[in-house]
């Protein structure tokens, strides 16, 4: 006999920051919650991040990012909310006015009704097959992830040789790691024009160690048939095309590859959660309700954010407002789009809810293409523009925020159509 | 009736001027000389095919394409030394370890040896796995022989080794209107193919069966015996099921020469030692004609052909029901069925393959322009697109210049079986070559002993626990009986704890991540071993009592880690 059903107000799936601030933010409002984690410790990504860089925002200080854990599993204890590790979701049913969630365990198999999800789930990391490396497949390709796994939680070195693949702050972190490690590392190669990493990472990470950057470079293919034995790169055209006369042989035993996260999001596709083709993550409001009712979402499952505190605090946006839709129930919402016009990649949320109580919202962006000129994010409404702000620089790998408080909330006209944010470069005044 | 060797002569300078020296030793033409692309040497083997010989024996050389030789397991002991096997079997693929799960029905002492740390590392693991309807074979060739025999033998075959089978049958879109008149063409090929049922469909039931078909399609030839199976699986569970009734499997075993005497295999030199069989099995894949070479007894050549598949997100398939392909004019003069979309067992949604003929017998480098010519059948299904490929890898097939299968004695060796040039539809065929093989040695070996069928030999293989596919209840029984059936470690493919503990411990262990990614599909979903590799490791090393460090990806020299803090600081580096 399987056990009984349990039933409680929310459910959040996942435990990394994300979840860990939708659970407490949830059990703050009185909601029965209770958080499943499919590995054996909670904390999420955070666990394998041993470096310091963590909290600035949050904790106005710099953590390691099992600190950072550390805290928010304590809050989370603290508010006596249940963490069930080694807890895998293994499918979801919608039933009317909750979810029946199907859960394995090694005490068996559990089943739980909420009347709210939040989705915590975060991202998965893309693979060499996802950027088309060719040639052959030999043991001795990681994804950074995998890579800083080993290293950091099973004391295991991939590799004596390496070449990264991926300027970003993860592959700029491993470069470092691996170098304290022994390991050589030959180089790290871009494709881009320039590092997507911060200007502190390349400091600390590449030139401290005399590690050298490659840009507008590729790894083209890989060559050994057992191990790795080198790798061959090559230099980019403006397309991203490898230029194959520029094609150059580095011997090597390891290619770790940081080359983009995608948002998990099985679960919500088996909830018929729209996803946005952009972010890849669920559409979501300004509360983090998906368009699915009852469905929240947060942290890295809805748009990969470079920043913890940005995660955190989307999931006590979630949390917050999953506890008041399972205990409230229902309101209907009012949901206006949030349009974009020029620069801009993407807009999170994708939607305001203009009837909901909260009268305030966070927003995040990034931009399609590097902006070193002075730029005003406008947000529009019914032709009107409620707002304006200036950022100096905007690159695409980086993640921005701005608010939409409570006086420009509630000059949006009700009803509205549509809400429009809009970049527009700030002509030069002076020079 | 062969052309005379004047006439030839006179074709093949015509073709490829003075270049190639001809010769037809025993009932064989063999061509020598030299030209300038593998490509031209396989068409002018492909030429040399058509005068009426048993075989062609190509030794054109081609500049900066060597000769390969097989690599040998870097394993060596002597636990074959001086024993004696009634039949010994060369090679763990599909087609081998089919014979030996065969022959295993009879009192016979049988060895199976692989070179690699697995069965089913080749061909047989890089292919589509489908169990053709039989259509596609040229009529009166084995291949469409075997294939239509195969096809019936493998759904019972499927389910006494415990793998899964599905039959979604197969659909040859009409690329045009014109088209629809071949039905009947089509309709005769199959009847004398006797393949197992066709249909002709209209485009409005095409669209119906297939909502998300191209709009460019004008209705469909349908052949619902077609079938889906997992290759490896299958061949790990052939593989087991000869050993639970006998057979000896030794893997990382390498047949390196042989002892012939008056023209007779004599002895079996191996990297594990020197034994002697009184019949020899030659189902060595690519490698075929240099097995055949070693036996003094190369009437044939192989050429290989590389085909590259790629494989989508779990996602994708609830898109597609069929397999589903549109050959361009129906392939007369291609040498191959031309790829297309086909539904794996194991539930992706598999396109390809390509085909390009290339020397390398093991080379399973991808290239982008592969990818390019996979791009055509994406249009098939609208909803299917190259964002969706999860992983994408190459197989090579091994060809005659007949293009079909040989399968049967050797002419000058005595005791020589050869199952060689098995292409596709080899997988298909496997069952049907096997039972004709088994009668081949059977009608041999009776020649000098005494042979029974086993009174005792199990059909059965137990299947293999796979948790995903129980209902809800019967997982929750299997965890109560151990709970690391609750422990998932492969969050794509939902595969718990257990299943690779299983894996680690089964009949034919595994003994690499690659060969628990074979049975398990670790590693297979769309992470592609970002989340699992690690947990795998430490459980393989646990399972096995072997240092985290020396736990490899496939075979000797493939360790997937290079150092363990764990150690002290100056052994760390494994
Ligand atoms: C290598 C690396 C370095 C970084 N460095 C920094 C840095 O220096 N500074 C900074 O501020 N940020 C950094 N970040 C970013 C930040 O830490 C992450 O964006 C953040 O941890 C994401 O949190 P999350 O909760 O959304 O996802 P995660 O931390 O990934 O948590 C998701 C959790 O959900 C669980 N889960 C998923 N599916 C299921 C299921 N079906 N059932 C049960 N549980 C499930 C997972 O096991 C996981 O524990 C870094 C990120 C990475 C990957
Ligand atoms: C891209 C592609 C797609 C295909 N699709 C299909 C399909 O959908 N349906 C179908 O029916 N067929 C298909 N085929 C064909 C099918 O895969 C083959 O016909 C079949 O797997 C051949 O099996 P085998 O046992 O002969 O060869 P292999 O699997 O290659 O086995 C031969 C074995 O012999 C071993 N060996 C060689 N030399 C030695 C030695 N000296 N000592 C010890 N061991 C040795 C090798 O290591 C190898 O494991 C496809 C093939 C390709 C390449």
């Amino acid at each position: 006999m399987m056990k009984p059903i349990e039933y409680v107000d929310v459910v959040v799936l996942g435990s990394g920051p994300a979840g860990l601030a939708a659970a407490f933010a949830s059990a703050k409002q009185g909601a029965n919650t209770v958080v499943l984690e499919r590995q054996e410790r909670p904390g999420g990504i955070l666990k394998q991040c041993i470096h310091d860089g963590f909290g600035n925002l949050r904790y106005n200080e710099t953590l390691t990012g099992p600190e950072y854990a550390y805290r928010e599993i304590q809050q989370v204890i603290a508010a006596l909310v249940p963490i069930r590790t080694n807890c895998f979701v293994a499918s979801v049913e919608h039933g009317e006015h909750h979810f029946l969630l199907n859960c394995i365990s090694p005490s068996g198999i559990e089943r739980i009704s909420a009347r709210a999800l939040v989705l915590a789930t975060g991202c998965r990391e893309r693979t060499d097959r996802q950027v088309f490396i060719h040639g052959d497949r030999p043991a001795g390709i990681f994804t950074a992830g995998l890579a800083q796994r080993l290293i950091n939680i099973d004391g295991l070195i991939p590799g004596n040789r390496a070449v990264i693949l991926g300027s970003g702050d993860i592959g700029l972190i491993m470069a470092r790691r691996l170098s304290i490690e022994g390991v050589q590392v030959e180089g790290v190669h871009e494709i881009r024009h320039e590092s997507s990493g911060l200007k502190r990472n390349i400091q600390q990470c590449l030139e401290d160690f005399d590690i050298p950057l490659y840009v507008q470079s590729t790894v083209t293919s890989v060559v050994g048939s057992q191990r790795v034995k080198a790798v061959h790169v090559a230099a980019v055209d403006v397309k991203n095309m490898p230029i194959m006369s520029t094609e150059q042989y580095i011997p090597c035993d390891t290619l770790i590859l940081s080359v983009g996260l995608i948002p998990e999001n099985e679960l919500a596709h088996s909830l018929d959660v729209p996803i946005d083709p952009v972010t890849k993550g669920p559409v979501v409001d300004h509360v983090m309700h998906t368009m699915v009712d009852g469905v929240f979402a947060c942290g890295n499952c809805v748009h990969v954010s470079d920043l913890v505190d940005y995660v955190s605090e989307s999931g006590s946006i979630a949390g917050k407002h999953a506890a008041a839709w399972a205990l409230d129930g229902c309101a209907d919402r009012t949901l206006v789009p949030v349009s974009r016009a020029g620069n801009l990649a993407y807009v999170v949320p994708q939607m305001i809810d203009t009837s909901s109580p909260q009268r305030s919202a966070s927003c995040y962006f990034r931009v399609r293409h590097t902006i070193e000129r002075t730029t005003q994010l406008r947000i529009n409404s019914e032709g009107q523009q409620l707002d304006c702000l200036t950022f100096d620089e905007l690159y695409p790998p980086q993640m921005e925020r701005f608010a939409i408080n409570e006086t420009i909330f509630s000059s949006i006209k009700q009803p509205s159509a549509d809400i429009s944010i809009e970049l527009v470069l700030v002509e030069a005044s002076h020079d | 009736m062969a052309t005379s060797l004047e006439k030839i002569q006179s074709v093949m300078t015509k073709k490829y001027g003075s270049a190639l020296e001809i010769s037809t030793p025993g009932s064989s033409i063999r061509l020598e000389g030299s030209l300038d692309t593998y490509q031209m040497k396989v068409e002018a083997g492909w030429t040399a095919a058509r005068f009426g010989y048993k075989a062609v024996i190509n030794d054109i050389t081609v500049p900066d394409v060597q000769e390969e030789t097989i690599a040998c397991s870097s394993y060596v002991d002597n636990v074959l030394e001086r024993l004696h096997f009634d039949v010994a079997i060369i090679g763990g693929g599909v087609i081998g370890t089919s014979i030996a799960r065969e022959l295993s029905k009879w009192n016979m002492k049988i060895i199976l040896i692989e070179k690699e740390e697995d069965v089913g590392v080749h061909t047989s693991s890089r292919n589509d796995g489908m169990i053709h309807d039989g259509f596609a074979a040229k009529p009166g060739t084995l291949k469409a022989l075997y294939n239509v025999r195969g096809n019936r033998l493998w759904e019972p075959l499927a389910s006494d080794l415990g793998i899964g089978f599905k039959r979604p049958g197969s659909l040859l879109l009409f690329s045009n209107p014109a088209m629809k008149a071949l039905y009947p063409l089509m309709a005769d090929r199959a009847k004398r193919n006797e393949v197992d049922g066709w249909e002709f469909w209209s485009r409005e039931r095409v669209i119906a069966e297939e909502p998300y078909v191209t709009s460019k399609q004008h209705g469909g030839f349908f052949l619902p015996s077609a079938a889906v199976i997992s290759p490896y699986k299958a061949t790990v569970a052939l593989a087991e099921s000869a050993m639970l009734n006998g057979a000896k499997l030794m893997t990382s075993t390498c047949l390196t020469g042989f002892e012939i005497e008056h023209n007779t295999i004599r002895r079996l030199h191996t990297n594990r030692g020197i034994c002697t069989a009184s019949i020899v099995i030659n189902a060595s894949g690519n490698w075929a004609d240099i097995i055949a070479e070693m036996a003094h007894d190369r009437f044939f050549s192989l050429h290989h052909r590389r085909g590259t598949e790629c494989i989508l997100d779990m996602e994708s398939s609830r898109w597609q029901q069929h397999i589903m392909s549109m050959p361009s004019i129906l392939q007369v003069r291609e040498k191959t069925k031309g790829g297309g979309i086909v539904l794996t067992e194991e539930g992706n949604v598999l396109i390809g393959p390509t085909a390009e003929e290339h020397p390398g017998r093991e080379q399973y480098t991808t290239s982008p322009s592969d990818m390019i010519k996979l791009k055509k059948h994406f249009t098939l299904n609208s909803k299917l697109s190259m964002d969706q490929i999860i992983t994408y890898f190459c197989g090579v097939r091994p060809c005659t210049y007949e293009e079909d299968f040989i399968v049967g004695p050797s002419d000058n060796i005595s005791n020589l079986i050869h199952v060689a040039g098995i292409q596709s539809p080899g997988l298909a065929s496997a069952p049907a070559i096997a039972a004709d093989v088994a009668e081949m040695v059977i009608a041999k070996a009776k020649t000098f002993m005494e042979i029974q069928p086993k009174a005792n030999w199990i059909p059965k293989r137990t299947a293999d626990i796979i948790t995903r596919r129980l209902s809800l209840e019967a997982r929750d029984e299997l965890i109560r009986l151990d709970p690391s059936y609750g422990k998932i470690i492969c969050r794509c493919e939902q595969v718990s704890e257990k299943e690779v503990v299983n894996a680690l411990h089964s009949t034919l262990p595994a003994t690499s991540l690659d060969a628990v990614k074979r049975r398990t599909r670790v590693q297979m979903g769309r992470c592609h071993g970002g989340f699992c590799t690690a947990r795998c490791i430490d459980i393989i090393a646990r399972e096995l009592h072997i240092d985290a460090c020396d736990v490899v990806k496939k075979g000797p020299d493939s360790q997937i880690c290079k150092g363990n803090m764990s150690h002290d600081e100056t052994n760390r580096i494994c």
